[in-house]
This record gives C-alpha cells, structure tokens and sequence, in this order.
C-alpha cells in the first residue's frame, strides 16, 4: 500500500515526538507497520477506535497476516480460494474493540441487483476461549460465535445509496406496478411500497427478513449468532458499525467496529486484559463468492486484548 | 449421500437427504398436444404472483416453444452440456443424475446464468425446427418441420435441486402435499439453489435481493382449489392433482391414472434424477424419435401411442380422464366414466363435473323465424 501524506506526516510527528521529547515510551509502542510477534492478534488500548480505515491509529496496531484458505466442510465449497491472505489489526479503548482487514482484490463487487452481481465481502468470527479452534467453523451447537459480517453492498448504500434498478438496466420500461400505480415507475422504490403499506408485493421485506434489500442503511456490517453451519441469524440489536475503501492496486481495506460488551443472547462478551478466539473469511464477488463459498481463514488466532 | 428411489429412472440414485415422499404429491399433467401458446397462464400467474419491482423478469410459469425456444436462454441445453451423453438400457437410466456427476466440493452440477440470459423470454416463439420452405412437409403425421409448446412451472420435484442446494436449509418440502416452498425469511439471497435447479425455476428478487419461486398457489390448494396457471388454461391443457406414493396408486385418481396407469403424462429431463411431478403428454407431430425422448425419456413413444388409441375412441376411460382437465376449478380427486358420462368428485366428496364424453352434435335449420336471424352450423 502507497503511504498516503497523512499516513507520512503521522510518521514524521512520531519521529519529532520520539527525538524531540524524549517520549521513547511512545516511540516504542508505535508499531507503524510492524508485524505482531506474540500469538494471534493483539488488541491495542488506544485512545478511540476510528471508524476511518486510514486513521492513523490504525498505524499504531502491530498487524497479523492470517492465511485464507478453502471452504472445504460446508457444500457447496470454494476448492480454490480467491484470495489468500487478510493483514489484521486491531485495537479497543474500554468500550469498543475495532478491526482493521486489508486483503487484495483487484475488481471492486459492491452491487448486489443483477442474478450474476456477487458482493465483496469480510467477516471476523469472535469465540470464547484461547484459540479454540473447535470453534473456527462458525461456532458450535454449546458455544456460539459472534459473527460481524461487512457487506460491500451494504457500505455502498451507505456511502452513496444503491446502484437502483434503472442504473441496472437501462433499457427497461415498465407500464406501472399495481397497487402503487399512482407513482411513475421510474420513482417507485421500497419507500413506495412501505408508504402504501404493499409490502406484500416485496415477500423478503413483508416478513422483515433482516438481509433484504433496504433503500438506505446505517450500517454496512451486520451483527449475527451462529452455532455452526447453517445456523447464521442476525442479531437482534445491530450495534457494529463499519467503513470500507477500496483502492486501485490495493484493494480493500475495512474497518469493524462492534462494543466490547454483549446485548444479545449468545453474543460474545469482550474484557480487556483477557484473551478470546477469533477467526476470519473474505469474499470475492468478482469469483461468485457468496454464502459458504468463501475464503476463510485456515486456524483461529487468540486475540489478545491490552489490559 | 443417501440412496433413494426414483421410479422415473427405474432404479437407486444418490441424493443428500433419505428419501421422504410427502403422503400425497401436488402434480400436474401437461397435454402438450393442445397448447396453443396464448401465455394466459403466464400471466395469470405474473398478475399473482410477480407483479411487483424486482420481480419484473420473472415468470414462475413460462411457455417456450420447442425445439428452439428457452427461459432463461437455452437452460437446458447447457445443462445437458455439462452432464454430457448419458444412456438409457430400456426403462432404466444407466447414465448420471446431476447429483451423481456432482463436481467437486458441489452437491450437483448447475449452469449459472447470468443477467443477459433472461432478456429473450420468447426466443424461438414459434420458430419450427427447420427453415420454412414452399415444400409442404406438414400434410403427413408425424410433421418433419415441427415445433410445439412447452408450458413450465416449477415441478415440486421430489428430490428437489433447489431444497438440497441450500446451505442454510431455507428450502422445505411440505409433508403434506410435497409443494416445495422458500422461506422468505430466512433466505439470505445466496443464489445457490437459483443456480442449482436445472429447470432454473427459482429467480432472484433484484429488489429483495431475496430468491423467491413458484408456491403451486398452495392457498388455494389447500382449499381444495386449482392453482390459477392451471384454472386459466384457454387450451384446457392442465390437469391438477395429487399423485400418491407409487405403491398407493388409485386407478380412479386422473393424475395417477395418467402417469401410473395409462403412463401418458411423462416427466420432462428425467435424466436430471429430480423426479419431477409435473407431467407432459408428447406431441404426436413431432418426427424426431431422439428429441422426444431426450425431453421425455424412454417411454415417450408409448404414451404417443397411448394417446392416439384414446383419440381414436379406442380407450374411452382415458379420453375421460383427458377430459377433466380444466373442467371445474376444484381440485378432483377421484372420477368414474359411466356410459357417456364422465363423474368426478372432490375430496370432500362433493361431485364438481357431470359431463359427456361425446357431446351429441345438434343441426339447426339455418333460419330462425323467432329472432329473425340466420345461424350456420359449422361442423
Ligand atoms: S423445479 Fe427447480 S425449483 Fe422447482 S422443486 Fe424442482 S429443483 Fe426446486
Ligand atoms: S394457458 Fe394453457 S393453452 Fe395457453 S399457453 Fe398456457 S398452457 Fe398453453
């Protein structure tokens, strides 16, 4: 990844504070692009978790490569993994734990519309214990995972709204849609059905599938609780947040953000000073990547959380 | 992998799940013979069904027209691609199923379409075979230029690819009448079963973002009603019912007398191994032995046989059984020819159809002196 110049600049700072005040302390803790040596990943105290993926906390936190691998349990597979491997970091500040995945993609699938339209995406699986690899595909029947699921589909409707059918095809015609056949159907969209109170003619959204589409989000990660394969169910109170860029060349870079606490039945409980098991998977749209057709990682790393 | 039962392959095939036949199969019997293409039964169901955004390219019931004609484009020609040449020894299938030609780390093998493949609904619509020319091939039977309809719903297959496909198991069969339904709810739009059903009858919502596919109408089927693709066949082409479990078969149920006993109504590609339960009888024009059979399997030439003997007056039972198809909108379950009449019952025993087998032809004297009109009798 090319150093941006705020990226430079937080470098020089650190140099001047390091020679100039004699802060080694903090010169020291500063792991500007360097690897972690202990196990797993470390979970840096910082002053605030940013939401932004080139903040320059984010420079702060010693990284862990985590080797993808195949989806080779669940049918169906992805034999060949699209992508290999995802730099992780990440740090909390007492309240909230954040996460920082960098892999590299070279097509961006951010749409989700057409048949064939498959979405990037990035998951970090968080589990009790200290590595407990009994835990690595998505959790067991005794001790669910906490899954934190971001959608590049997602992020795109909350940076800039959905690509939207007309976009999609645009040289589609439709007379009208019944019931709310008072609205152009060029301007017709979930909105209008939900105004009307039609939301049987959109099944997914009139039964509140949590997954459906939606006209806006404030959120491109979802919170769910698996208890192995197959069992993925969004949790009931979505409180992670995340941010994602991608980069030409470079690929993603995303940041997960969830509190460190627990509100939902069987959602893990994150304290400082302790150490608990976590895993991670990228998605590749762009190789039809979707569901169990993923790249997950081939071990779950101990995720070492500073006091 | 278990072994289960398919009694259109005539032997064991391998499936994910052990065999669980409902206790009663939602089925149809399609009469391809007296299709005239008109799509009402398309939009019947579109009206229904698919009427709202994001749904606009689906059609849970389409009609294409063979040989040439597909929806989405060519879908079984390129899933017969992927399966390769595989052999039938008389009745019994000895080639692979898409199940057992399943490629590695998959459960079967799938064609994925992609968006353009749905932009030609009515490709081939009415092409025939071969180029038209001033040589009259028609005026023999069967025709050598050819082409007839072939109406599709979703075939509530009893090993469905879609059900088994899913990873997240949000595709069930009801026990009851073997309808296999998506849930809504737990869907998360994974597209593994849109790509997994070789008829590509699941589609997916491009606004719910959701997959959703043909319901069978089972409102209505639990009310003892036909599905409305079925109540508004023009060409009178459907009959709907139940078919039981091949052990169960009631000579006086039609859709069991049509597949079990007459065995007019055959499966379409049951080489795929899903057993599907909507049935066609063969058009009887079509002069291509080997096109018949690769859509209908080995015994098609018998059911045209079958068929011809009932038109011809010589099975006056089938021809009745024939004739029930969109005769009332209530689901029939049993029915009797009496005489020159045919009976036929619902299942709560009401009686819905009382109708001759030949209607007694009536000649008019052209002039009729009370209205002052002329009518011709054509005949
Ligand atoms: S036809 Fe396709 S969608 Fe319908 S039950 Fe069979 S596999 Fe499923
Ligand atoms: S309504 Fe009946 S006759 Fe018309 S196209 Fe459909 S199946 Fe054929």
């Amino acid at each position: 990844m090319a150093p941006t110049t705020q990226q430079t600049s937080r470098r020089d700072l650190l140099k001047v504070a390091a020679v100039g005040t004699g802060a080694a302390v903090l010169a020291a803790s500063c792991s500007d692009d360097e690897e972690y040596t202990g196990r797993g990943v470390r979970v840096l105290r910082a002053s605030e978790v940013p939401l932004d993926p080139f903040h320059d906390i984010w420079r702060d936190a010693p990284f862990t490569d985590v080797t993808l691998g195949p989806q080779d349990v669940a049918l169906p597979q992805r034999v060949k993994p699209s992508v290999t491997k995802v730099r992780v970091r990440s740090v909390h500040d007492g309240k909230k734990i954040g996460f920082r995945l960098e892999w590299n993609d070279t097509e961006v699938g951010d749409k989700t519309i057409r048949v064939d339209d498959f979405r990037d995406a990035c998951a970090v699986l968080l589990a009790p214990g200290d590595a407990d690899e009994s835990l690595r595909l998505m959790g067991s029947a005794e001790t669910p995972a906490t899954l934190l699921h971001w959608k590049a589909d997602w992020e795109r409707i909350v940076s800039k709204g959905d690509e939207g059918l007309d976009q999609a095809f645009p040289n589609r015609s439709v007379d009208t849609y019944p019931i709310i056949h008072e609205i152009p159907a060029d301007e017709v969209g979930i909105d209008s059905y939900v105004a009307a109170n039609a939301t049987e003619w959109l099944p997914a959204i009139h039964v509140k599938n949590p997954v459906a589409g939606k006209a806006e989000r404030a959120s491109s990660v979802e919170k769910a609780i698996a208890y192995s394969f197959s069992t993925t169910t969004s949790a009931p109170t979505q409180d992670a947040e995340g941010r994602g860029k991608w980069i030409e060349g470079d690929g993603w870079r995303v940041v997960i953000v969830k509190p460190l606490g627990a509100r939902d039945e069987g959602e893990i409980a994150l304290k400082p000073g302790t150490v608990a098991t976590c895993a991670f998977a990228v998605w590749s749209g762009g190789n039809r990547d979707v569901g169990s057709r993923k790249c997950p990682a081939t071990k779950v790393e101990a995720l070492e959380l500073d006091a | 992998m278990a072994e289960v039962t398919n009694w259109q392959l005539n032997r064991a095939m391998y499936y994910p799940y052990e065999e669980s036949r409902p206790t009663r199969q939602a089925a149809a019997v399609f009469d391809t013979n007296k299709c005239i293409g008109c799509q009402t039964c398309t939009i019947a169901c579109k009206t229904c069904w698919t009427s709202g955004q994001g749904q606009e390219y689906m059609l849970w019931n389409n009609v294409e027209t063979k040989p040439w004609g597909s929806y989405p484009l060519a879908w079984d020609v390129r899933e017969l691609q992927l399966l390769g040449p595989q052999t039938w020894d008389g009745d019994t299938y000895t080639g692979n199923t898409i199940f057992e030609a399943a490629p590695a780390g998959e459960r079967n093998i799938a064609w994925k379409p992609t968006e353009l493949d749905y932009a030609y609904p009515n490709r081939g619509e009415d092409e025939t075979n071969v180029s038209i020319t001033t040589k009259r091939y028609n005026l023999k039977l069967p025709h050598d230029m050819w082409f007839f309809y072939l109406p599709r719903v979703c075939n509530h297959c009893t090993y469905p690819a879609c059900l088994q496909g899913c990873p997240r198991q949000s595709i069930y069969k009801r026990p009851e009448d073997g309808i296999v339904l998506l849930d809504e709810e737990r869907c998360r739009g994974y597209r593994v079963c849109f790509e997994a059903c070789p008829y590509k009858k699941v589609f997916y919502n491009h606004t719910t973002k959701i997959s959703e596919k043909c319901v069978f109408c089972f409102p209505a089927v639990e009310q003892g009603i036909q599905p409305r693709c079925m109540r508004n066949c023009i060409g009178k082409i459907r009959s709907f019912g139940f078919l039981s479990k091949p052990e169960e078969v009631r000579e006086d149920n039609p859709i069991d007398f049509l597949v079990h006993v007459r065995k007019v109504g055959k499966p379409l590609y049951p080489q795929f191994g899903l057993e599907p339960n909507v049935y066609y009888i063969p058009p009887i024009h079509v002069a291509s032995d080997d096109f018949l059979t690769m859509l209908f399997g080995p015994g098609c030439l018998d059911s045209i046989a079958a068929y011809k003997k009932a038109m011809n007056g010589e099975d006056p039972e089938l021809l009745a059984a024939l004739l029930l198809a969109v005769s009332t909108d209530r689901i029939i379950t049993r029915f009797k020819l009496v005489g020159n009449r045919v009976h036929a019952w619902a299942e709560n025993g009401d009686q819905v159809v009382d109708m001759p087998l030949k209607v007694p032809t009536v000649e008019r004297v052209p002039f009729d002196p009370d209205l002052n009109v002329y009518r011709y009798n054509f005949t």
